[in-house]
């Protein structure tokens, strides 16, 4: 039970995570009537998942190998570009309110509504199927023991519930923190994706490379155990790491992180200081 | 930073579409054809046990059922051991998940990864023509 309970908190963290903090930009940013969006992304990705999980599982026809290998990878690599929208929207938001350029919320929040049903969309279902799936296995199996089922839907609650704590403790922060943190963050859970995808095409043999690894510390970090779980299910940290995967890693992650920091940093100046502001405006603009 | 276009959003929903269409749906159905096609395994913490060494070549469904106590993972490789042509991960203790397989005659490996790291346990696995 208990190895099933660390497959279903793995495979709901991340999009855990990824929700709690998208709702918690909404609740900051003023902008509650736009979470019925992320929860229509959030339901849509978990009905697909499930349904097409249960036609693979209970139907005539199975899913090969490199289909569903190249789908998870494809959806991946999609969803790190959705994510990196996503956290320089939010920086530019955050950005726009510490100049207390008001309207500039409105507008990018106004661009990004109908971008946001399918951040959700992606953050939960990139890796549906496959969670579906497992799903669906412990549910089959409950002929013979439901030990499997409890333990991976306890797992999968839990992981909802760090997503909750993750809200609340979010929505606490002031904003300028809030933003450098969860923009941080953001940034690594994204490039964890990216490897991830490149991972899935590497096995579907659509991408070569596969078994040139960089390092493998699974002895040490064994995968299976809380540590495990918890790295792979936020920043999605493979214990054996391909040289492509940990390329492509750095290659986001450097660059994005720089650009992010980069923008938090050049902080609009406070109104006391008058010549700052339409030069700003027209940055803005720019951007 | 530019925001999703459309022309994005149908490229996710293109992708989707034709990697589930173009032959990526494999018929798992049994027919007469299918006798020998399909291999149960059975993975515990320390052995790996497959009901048949061969099948004859066409859609192979191998039935993986975790009976040990770790997480297990069932991979089918090419000659060489390394080059994946099946593979079935996050089969949690107690479940049975399938991997379907389109095999065509050949030498293959098989191996089951109790606690899902390591070499696995490897066996020889022959697809007749």
């Amino acid at each position: 039970m208990f190895a099933n309970f660390l497959i279903g908190l793995r495979e709901g963290l991340e999009a855990a995570l990824v929700v709690g903090i998208l709702l918690a930009y909404i609740n900051k940013s003023g902008r509650h009537e736009l979470a019925p969006r992320i929860w229509a992304g959030v339901g849509i990705a978990v009905a697909v998942s499930l349904a097409f999980g249960a036609l693979l599982t209970y139907g005539p026809r199975g899913l090969s190998f490199k289909a569903q290998e190249t789908i998870g990878g494809v959806l991946s690599i999609t969803a790190v570009g959705f994510v990196t929208w996503m956290i320089f929207w939010m920086a530019r938001t955050a950005r726009s309110l510490r100049g207390e350029l008001e309207h500039r919320i409105d507008t990018a929040v106004a661009a990004g509504g109908a971008s946001l049903v399918l951040v959700a969309v992606l953050a939960v279902g990139r890796e549906g199927l496959e969670t579906a799936l497992f799903l669906w296995a412990a549910a089959q199996a409950t002929g013979s023991s439901s030990q499997p089922l409890i333990g991976a839907t306890l797992g999968l609650l839990v992981s909802v519930l760090i997503g909750a704590a993750i809200y609340r403790g979010a929505v606490k922060l002031n904003m300028a923190r809030f933003f450098t943190w969860t923009g941080a963050l953001l940034v690594l859970v994204a490039g964890g994706v990216l490897a991830y995808g490149i991972h899935d095409l590497q096995e579907a043999s659509v991408l070569p490379g596969g078994n040139s690894l960089v390092f493998d510390v699974s002895s040490t970090i064994r995968p299976g155990t809380w540590l495990a779980t918890l790295l792979k299910g936020t920043i999605n940290f493979s214990p054996a790491t391909t040289w492509l995967q940990a390329g492509a890693w750095l290659l986001y992650v450097v660059p994005v992180m720089v650009a992010f920091i980069a923008l938090m940093r050049r902080r609009p100046t406070a109104p006391t200081a008058p010549s700052a502001g339409p030069r700003l405006s027209s940055k803005e603009q720019v951007a | 930073m530019s925001l999703p276009t459309r022309r994005t959003v149908s490229f996710v929903v293109c992708s989707v579409a034709l990697v589930s269409l173009a032959s990526a749906c494999t018929d798992k159905a049994k027919t007469v054809t299918n006798v020998g096609r399909d291999i149960t395994v059975v993975s515990t913490d320390k052995a790996c046990t497959l009901s048949s060494a061969n099948a004859p070549s066409g859609t192979v469904t191998f039935a993986v059922e975790n009976t040990g106590s770790q997480v297990t993972e069932f991979y089918v490789y090419g000659a060489d051991g390394k080059r994946i042509i099946g593979e079935v991960e996050n089969l949690g203790p107690g479940t049975t998940r399938k991997l379907v397989v389109i095999a065509k005659p050949g030498a293959y490996i098989t191996a089951c990864k109790p606690g899902a790291t390591g070499d696995g346990i490897r066996a020889a696995f022959t697809v007749t023509g």
